[in-house]
C-alpha cells in the first residue's frame, strides 16, 4: 500500500473547503438566476425597464442600463488609471531618490487598502461638488453639442464622477503590477541606451515598450476591481436607470443596483431573481476580466527572461 | 538654446512628475478632510462619541460591532486560509496546487457585494435573521485569499537549504512544516493577518446584507444583528440630516486611524509587498 501523506490530509479539508465555497457561490447565482430566466427570457439582461409591481404579472426588469453603467464606469476608470500608474512606476524607478521612493510606494499601498467606504464619503462630498463645477459645468456651457457632454449637470452625481472616483481607487493596483514589471527590466538595458545618446524620453520610451503586455494585464485586473466596487460608486453615480454616452448623466451599476434594490427586493416576485442575474452577469464579466489579466501576466513572466 | 530633443525630454520628466502626483495626491486630500470634517464632531461629543449609543451621538456599538466582527471571521477564516497558503507552498508543481492559485488569485479580485449577497441567501434566509455570524463569514471568505497568498509567499522566502536539512534529519512533511519552517516565516505570517483583517474590519459592501447594523444597542451575541463602522457610515451618509453625517464623519476619521494605525506600520517594516 502506498504511504499517504498526512500532510495532505490535515490540509486537505481547507482546500476542499475553499473549492466547494467558490462552487457553490456560482451554484447559489445560477440556481437562483433561473426563475427570471424563465419568466422574461433574455430580456432581463437586454431591455433597460424596471418596472417593479406588487402584481407579479405586470413586473417586468431588465438591467441592460446597469451593465452598460459598470462597463462605462469601469473604462472610464482605466483611462485614467493607466497615466498615472505609468508616471508613477516611472518615476519610482528612474526618477526617485531612495528615501522618496520608500515613501511613494507606501503611499500607493495605503491607497490600495483603504477602507472604499472612505472614499466613498470622500467622492460624495469633495469630488462630486468638485467636477461638477470646474470640469461638467465648463464642458456643458461650452461643448454640449458633443453627445459626450450633452446631459445638464444638475446634481453632479454621474458617470463621470464614478468612473474618476474608480480611476482613483484602481490606480495603486494597476501601479503596483506596472511599477513590478518596469523594474524586471535589467539596468543594463537602460546603460545601453543611454550610451547612445539618447534622452530620458527616449529611453524611457523603450523600456516601456517591453513591459506593454504587463501594462494589459494590469489594466485588466484594475477593470476587474473597478466593476466589482460596490459602496464608493453607489455614493457618486446617482442611482437612476439611465442609459446614455453623456458622461455627465446619473446612472447605475450592477453592484449599485444590488446594494440599493437588494433590502427590499423580497416584496416583489421576481425582483430578487432579477438581481441575482445581474449579481452573475457581474460575476462572469468580473472573473472572465481578472483570469485574462492574470493569464495574460503569467504568459508573459514565464516568456521573458532578462 | 535648447534643441526639440531637450524641451521633448523636459515635457517628459513635467508630465511624469505630475502623473505620480495627481496619482497619490488623493490620498493626502481625503486625510485631510477626513481629520477636518471628522475632529469637531469628535471633539464637541467627547468620550461619548466611542461609548454612546447612536442618539446618544456616538458610535460605541458599531465600534464593538467592528471589533467583534474582525475578531469571529479571524476565528474563522484564519485557520483555513493558513493550511490552504502551506497547501499551495508545499504543492506549487501539481495541477492541483496551480488551481487553488489560481482560485486564490480570483478570489482576491472578487466583487465583494457578490460575497454578501452569498452569504445572505445562505445564512440569513434560512436562520430568519441578519446576524454577526453571518456578517463574520462574509468577511471570512473575503479574508481567506489574502491570508493565503500571503502564507505561501512568506514560506518561500526561507532557503531551500532550511527545508532539505529537515528533510534531512528524517523529519515527516507534517513535522518539518510545522516545526521548522513555520516557525521561521512567523514573522512573515503574521504581516499578512495583520494587513488581512485590517482589511476586512474596512469592508462595507459585504456587510450590507448579512451583519443587519444596530446602533442604539450593544450586540446581545453572535446570532443577533451587529452594526459596523463601515456600514454606520454608509447609512448615514445617506441620510438628509446634517447631525448624521457629522456622525459618519467621525466614523470615518476613527475608521482612517484604525487602518492606518495598524496598516503603515506594518508596511513599513517590511521591504517588499505584493496586494
Amino acid at each position: 500500500m502506498k504511504k499517504v501523506d498526512s500532510f495532505k490530509i490535515l490540509t486537505a479539508p481547507a482546500v476542499i473547503f475553499v473549492f466547494v465555497l467558490f462552487a457553490y457561490m456560482l451554484f447559489v447565482y445560477i440556481y437562483m438566476s433561473i426563475p427570471i430566466f424563465q419568466w422574461e427570457g433574455c430580456g432581463i439582461y437586454l431591455t433597460n425597464i424596471w418596472h417593479a409591481s406588487e402584481i407579479p404579472a405586470e413586473e417586468y426588469y431588465g438591467i441592460a442600463a446597469a451593465i452598460w453603467g459598470s462597463v462605462y464606469t469601469s473604462i472610464i476608470a482605466v483611462v485614467i488609471a493607466l497615466p498615472l500608474a505609468l508616471s508613477y512606476s516611472i518615476f519610482v524607478n528612474d526618477f526617485a531618490p531612495p528615501r522618496i521612493k520608500n515613501a511613494v510606494i507606501v503611499t500607493s499601498d495605503v491607497m490600495a487598502g483603504l477602507p472604499t467606504i472612505i472614499y466613498g464619503i470622500w467622492g460624495a462630498y469633495v469630488l462630486v461638488p468638485f467636477l461638477r463645477q470646474w470640469v461638467m459645468m465648463p464642458l456643458y456651457s461650452t461643448l454640449s453639442f458633443i453627445p459626450l457632454f450633452s446631459y445638464p449637470p444638475v446634481s453632479g452625481y454621474s458617470y463621470l464622477s464614478a468612473g474618476v472616483l474608480l480611476g482613483i481607487m484602481v490606480t495603486p493596483f494597476a501601479s503596483a503590477i506596472i511599477r513590478e514589471a518596469y523594474a524586471s527590466i535589467p539596468h543594463t538595458y537602460r546603460e545601453a541606451a543611454y550610451s547612445l545618446g539618447l534622452s530620458r524620453y527616449e529611453v524611457t520610451r523603450i523600456v516601456a515598450g517591453m513591459i506593454r503586455p504587463a501594462m494589459v494585464s494590469g489594466l485588466l485586473l484594475a477593470f476587474g476591481r473597478a466593476i466589482g466596487e460596490t459602496v464608493a460608486v453607489s455614493l457618486v453615480i446617482g442611482n437612476t436607470f439611465n442609459m446614455s454616452i453623456s458622461l455627465f448623466s446619473p446612472g447605475y451599476t450592477i453592484s449599485s443596483l444590488i446594494a440599493n434594490q437588494f433590502g427590499n427586493a423580497f416584496i416583489y416576485e421576481h425582483m430578487t431573481s432579477a438581481l441575482f442575474a445581474g449579481g452573475l452577469a457581474l460575476f462572469v464579466i468580473g472573473t472572465a476580466i481578472n483570469m485574462a489579466g492574470l493569464l495574460y501576466l503569467r504568459r508573459w513572466k514565464q516568456n521573458v527572461k532578462f | 538654446m535648447l534643441s526639440f530633443r531637450q524641451i521633448k525630454d523636459k515635457i517628459f520628466v513635467g508630465l511624469v512628475l505630475a502623473g505620480t502626483f495627481a496619482a497619490l495626491f488623493p490620498l493626502f486630500h481625503i486625510i485631510c478632510t477626513v481629520v477636518i470634517m471628522g475632529l469637531p464632531a469628535i471633539l464637541s461629543r467627547g468620550l461619548v462619541f466611542f461609548t454612546g449609543t447612536l442618539s446618544q451621538g456616538g458610535i460605541g456599538p458599531a465600534l464593538y460591532g467592528t471589533f467583534m466582527l474582525a475578531f469571529l471571521s479571524s476565528l474563522i477564516g484564519l485557520p483555513v486560509a493558513f493550511l490552504v497558503g502551506l497547501f499551495v507552498y508545499e504543492y506549487p508543481e501539481s495541477k492541483l496546487g496551480g488551481f487553488v492559485k489560481s482560485l486564490l488569485q480570483i478570489m482576491l479580485e472578487f466583487p465583494t457585494i457578490l460575497v454578501g449577497v452569498f452569504v445572505m441567501s445562505i445564512m440569513v434566509i434560512p436562520m430568519g435573521t441578519y446576524s454577526a455570524l453571518a456578517g463574520a463569514f462574509a468577511l471570512a471568505i473575503i479574508m481567506i485569499p489574502y491570508v493565503a497568498v500571503y502564507t505561501a509567499e512568506a514560506m518561500h522566502h526561507i532557503p531551500t537549504t532550511y527545508r532539505e536539512a529537515s528533510f534531512s534529519l528524517g523529519l515527516s512533511r507534517v513535522k518539518s512544516v510545522f516545526h521548522v519552517l513555520v516557525p521561521m516565516a512567523k514573522r512573515g505570517i503574521m504581516t499578512g493577518v495583520l494587513i488581512a483583517i485590517a482589511k476586512v474590519a474596512g469592508e462595507t459592501a459585504p456587510l450590507l446584507f448579512t451583519a443587519g447594523g444596530l446602533y442604539e444597542t450593544y450586540p446581545q451575541g453572535v446570532t443577533s444583528p451587529v452594526g459596523a463602522i463601515p456600514l454606520l457610515i454608509y447609512t448615514l451618509i445617506q441620510s438628509p440630516s446634517p447631525a448624521d453625517h457629522a456622525t459618519a464623519w467621525g466614523a470615518a476619521l476613527v475608521l482612517l486611524l484604525i487602518f492606518i494605525g495598524v496598516f503603515v506600520p506594518i508596511r513599513m517594516s517590511l521591504k517588499e509587498v505584493k496586494m
